[in-house]
């Protein structure tokens, strides 16, 4: 420990022998950094993903849309080109590697137009990229809603815009959250291709800190961890979110149907106290 | 005096052509069956009257408004025409009483204090005030029918559409819900009603249509139709149903 502690005093260290304290010296050294990639891949999976949906949703919306008989020459128009343009976005965006949309993106639009710093442009990929995902998503779990809610609800008399906000939306949203959670994982991971275009998330610092010493697999591991327990604490808060909204809500916990497990454990009581 | 006229009613899905020129009228105040074997196009029949399915060409004229017109406020006539279906379609997402206070809410734009004791009411009279706060998935089917009956009733339709209410019910609830159509039947609510329950329609309908392939076969008083079909297809229908 003496010695460790003398070799990191100096400008130029001693790198230990063996994995496990070459990752040790890659934190004490360079945590930092770390610190900093973490905090770049959060904010851009989270924003990225919390943004993708809200898009998505627009976009399902727009690529569920049915033309009618009643429908005027206009709004066949809109509703068409809606089709076409959601399903056009999808296709492309579905269809091509994350990285390349990045590069063409940051390179030919945010730079030149806009000088954007990669934080936003990072951001703003993510959200366009997650956001065909979502499309797809939420318009599977609209349609997985039984035909009957949305007539019950035009039978009362309420517009289809009332229907969807009120009794669709709200069932397919909450189906639809462990497959957001999903996206929300997979961003954490694939944030790393924003390193691409500069952006100093995990992956691009992990690379950095590598660099002056060699210590690539070390480096690599120690990002391998920090990964690690992002994606399981983000699985896990999303399981417990996900139970949460299925469990029955507060009203009806006021309804008191006696469960197998009262009747066991009165059972179990009254047999105690008459032996 | 008709509250519904339909003229010339004709659906295809597809190929297959459901209803072939329908032509009748439904009064007010009237209870009217309609019975028939399965596929013989009484729901689709049905679920023309409030433009749930869309025509394949006729008229139908709801209360002097042409539903079949392009230019018909179909929302705010469909507030008018109740609807109850046969897998209930309570909103799953909500409470009984929010199952209730919804449209008023937002179509008739009612306060929800309003919206609250009117449905508070109407629970009562279908017998489930103290279910109001109940998740829709904890209800019995019967109590399922009669939230859904509640519902409808809070638009204060001037007729009510029954498409086979008691056919998901497990046999002990069928009564609950008979129970309830019966009290509204006797209050004078025009109703129309798609059902296997001949009893119901013998006891309660003022007017039988037997349907079978598409067309109105037979149409006459309850003792009429049950007890002196003129048509063979009726009487075929009618005694194989007794018989159970």
């Amino acid at each position: 420990m003496i010695f460790l502690r003398y070799v990191l005093s100096g400008t130029v260290k001693i790198v230990p022998d063996g994995t496990f304290q070459r990752m040790v010296f890659i934190v004490q050294n360079y945590y930092p950094m770390f610190l900093e990639g973490l905090k770049y891949t959060l904010v851009i999976s989270l924003v990225g993903t919390l943004f993708g949906v809200l898009i998505g949703m627009i976009l399902a919306s727009m690529k569920i849309q049915k033309i009618t008989k009643r429908d005027s020459f206009t709004i066949r128009i809109l509703k068409r080109a809606g089709i076409i343009f959601s399903t056009a976005y999808v296709d492309i965006v579905r269809g091509t590697p994350m990285m390349l949309q990045a590069i063409i993106l940051y390179y030919a639009f945010f730079v030149k137009w806009f000088n954007m710093s990669v934080m936003l442009a990072g951001i703003i990929i993510i959200s366009l990229n997650t956001a065909a995902y979502a499309t797809e998503v939420l318009r599977g779990a609209i349609n997985a809603i039984d035909k009957g809610q949305m007539e019950a609800a035009r039978s009362l008399g309420m517009s289809y815009k009332q229907a969807m906000l009120n009794v669709i939306l709200p069932q397919a949203f909450k189906n639809s959250v462990p497959a957001i959670g999903n996206e929300l994982v997979i961003n954490i991971k694939d944030s790393s291709v924003l390193s691409v275009i500069g952006v100093i998330e995990l992956m691009y610092q992990s690379k950095a800190a590598a660099s002056q010493y060699f210590l690539h697999v070390e480096s690599a591991l120690v990002a391998g961890v920090v990964y690690l327990i992002l994606t399981m604490s983000a699985t896990r808060l999303l399981e417990y979110f996900d139970k949460r909204l299925n469990s029955p809500s507060g009203s009806a916990l006021k309804i008191s149907i006696p469960t197998s497990q009262s009747f066991q454990s009165r059972k179990r009581g009254n047999a105690k106290w008459r032996l | 005096m008709a509250i519904i006229r339909v003229r010339n009613l004709k659906k295809s899905f597809g190929d297959l052509e459901v209803l072939k020129d329908i032509n009748v009228d439904f009064n007010r105040g009237e209870v009217v069956c309609i019975i028939g074997a399965s596929g013989s196009g009484k729901s689709t029949l049905l679920r023309c009257l409030n433009l749930l399915e869309e025509p394949t060409s006729g008229n139908i004229v709801f209360d002097g408004n042409e539903l079949t017109s392009t230019n018909t406020n179909l929302d705010q006539l469909r507030t008018k025409i109740g609807m109850v279906f046969q897998s209930f379609n309570l909103f799953n997402n909500k409470s009984v009483l929010d199952n209730l206070t919804l449209a008023p809410i937002h179509v008739l734009k009612n306060s929800k204090e309003l919206a609250e004791q009117k449905a508070l009411k109407l629970l009562d009279r279908v017998g489930l005030k103290d279910f109001a706060n109940y998740t829709v998935k904890t209800i019995s089917g019967g109590q399922k029918q009669r939230v859904s009956i509640a519902r409808s009733l809070m638009m204060e339709p001037s007729i009510m559409l029954f498409d086979e209410p008691t056919s998901a019910l497990d046999p002990e609830m069928v009564g609950e819900v008979l129970e309830v159509m019966k009290s509204l039947a006797s209050q004078g609510m025009t109703m129309i009603v798609v059902t296997h329950e001949m009893e119901f329609a013998k006891d309660v309908s003022d007017r039988v249509l037997f349907m079978d392939q598409g067309i109105i076969l037979e149409a006459g008083s309850p003792e009429e139709i049950f007890t002196n079909p003129k048509k063979t297809r009726t009487k075929e229908f009618l005694s194989r149903v007794l018989r159970n």
